[in-house]
């Protein structure tokens, strides 16, 4: 019998490889060499214990916990919500894809003129869909603006006018705040018959554009426009024209 | 079956069976259980998204995969420090301090085992915390997921060399950590 020349020639080398040795990750040749080293050498053996005893603790003391329950229902919330279509991030990734499946589904699609603006309206669609999966879509429950607007103290940097349309057939539902591009925004609630407009109000300085801009994000009709430093985003699930009769109405109050 | 339907299958019978284990490694990389949730959330989407990407071999290493690179973005955006460890170094440095870091199991103080054994989780899980993060995570996806040396390299995005020279040093330093607590 020949004796095998010991793999590894320093002590650290030879260390590296008792630990691949108790791993199980040495070819049967070299197991076999590092194996009688092992054996041979205290100091190594004593080594390979230590890891063992180490391993035993850890699976012992610190093992795997079943998910939370609450966990569980934040990541199914989050999976249900998601859409048909892909986010943007995602489409930027497999645009040729989500090209063939846009035009598949058959939605109204008008995003291909849609720039820099294409993140918020995902945002602000977000926002209003996850307020009708919710129990109900206000956080506030009032057809009263003076009930609403103070409500808003305090959770957002300014609270919106709210303007009552319930002569017009536009019912004010209550307000709650969605959380848009990392900052919180007020968001009014209007109904018409049985469907829910989100009117978002955004402080932010007053753009370019003045006119309302529509839009239609896979059966949803949005609208913005500006007053002053105020943007407004409108969405809902029915028609443009209500909708921008809806927006028309605010815009001349 | 339309897409979305079909996906959220894939997702049900890919990603969800893998849950606990990957909510285990996020809390080993981020340190605690709240940004370890948020961390989940992430994932679980990016999960989602990417699922027809998935094309077969462990569903388990695929989705850890993602939970380690969600977690270090995250790391990086909100907690710039936690990466400093081995990251924010050069080659050279890192070298170097990889080096620094011997597995020679003679020149350290050598706790018996007993002690090892007898550790509560408590301090065992403040030792493993306290390893800087790429060896903290070779450890951790040997010790606590069992995953073997070529996994943990496809996970972590690290030669299998490397793998095997942080896993070793990873011990030594927590058996050092229960040597030293001892003394």
């Amino acid at each position: 019998m020949t004796v095998s020349t010991p793999p590894g020639n320093s002590s650290d080398e030879r260390a590296l490889l008792a630990h691949a040795y108790f791993d199980g990750e040495l070819d049967p040749v070299n197991a076999l060499a590092v194996g009688r080293q092992v054996a041979a050498d205290p100091v190594l053996a004593a080594e390979v214990d230590r890891i063992d005893a180490l391993r035993r603790a850890v699976r012992e003391k610190l093992p795997i916990e079943p998910l939370p329950d609450d966990l569980r229902v934040k990541i199914e919330t989050a999976i249900g919500q998601t859409r048909e279509l892909p986010r943007p991030s995602w489409r930027a990734l497999a645009a040729s894809v989500v090209l063939a499946m846009v035009v598949a589904s058959g939605a109204t699609w008008s995003s291909l003129t849609m720039r820099s603006n294409d993140r918020f309206s995902e945002a602000i669609m977000d926002g209003h869909l996850r307020s009708l999966m919710s129990q109900r879509p206000t956080d506030v429950t009032s057809s009263e603006g003076h009930t609403v607007r103070p409500w808003f103290n305090g959770r957002v940097t300014q609270a919106p006018t709210v303007v009552n349309l319930n002569q017009e057939g536009f019912p004010l539902l209550g307000g709650r705040v969605d959380v848009i591009d990392a900052e919180p925004v007020a968001t009014l609630v209007y109904g018409r018959r049985k469907h829910v407009i989100s009117l978002f109000v955004l402080p932010r300085a007053s753009r370019a554009e003045r006119l309302a801009a529509s839009q239609s994000i896979r059966g949803y009709n949005l609208v913005r426009w500006t007053a002053g430093n105020v943007e407004y985003w409108a969405v809902w699930d029915l028609n443009s024209a209500e909708l921008e009769t809806f927006a028309r109405l605010l815009r001349g109050a | 079956m339309g897409q979305d339907a079909a996906d959220k299958a894939k997702f049900a019978s890919i990603v969800v069976p893998h849950l606990a284990d990957a909510f285990a490694l996020a809390r080993w990389l981020c340190g605690n259980r709240a940004d370890a949730e948020d961390i989940m959330q992430d994932a679980s989407l990016r999960a989602y998204r990417a699922i027809n990407t998935y094309s077969g071999g462990s569903a388990r290493s695929w989705l850890l995969t993602i939970v380690r690179n969600t977690a270090y973005t995250w790391l990086a955006k909100n907690r710039s420090l936690a990466l400093v460890s081995l990251d924010g170094a050069n080659s050279a440095e890192r070298e170097q301090i990889e080096r620094a870091q011997g597995v020679n199991c003679s020149s350290a103080v050598t706790p018996e085992t007993e002690l090892i054994s007898r550790l509560d989780a408590t301090r065992l899980e403040a030792a493993i915390t306290a390893l800087p993060i790429e060896f903290r995570e070779a450890f951790v996806l040997r010790e606590v997921h069992g995953f073997d040396y070529r996994q943990i390299a496809e996970i972590t995005g690290t030669p299998l060399g490397t793998v095997m020279s942080r896993l070793a040093r990873a011990r030594r330093r927590l058996i050092e950590a229960v040597g030293d607590e001892q003394s």
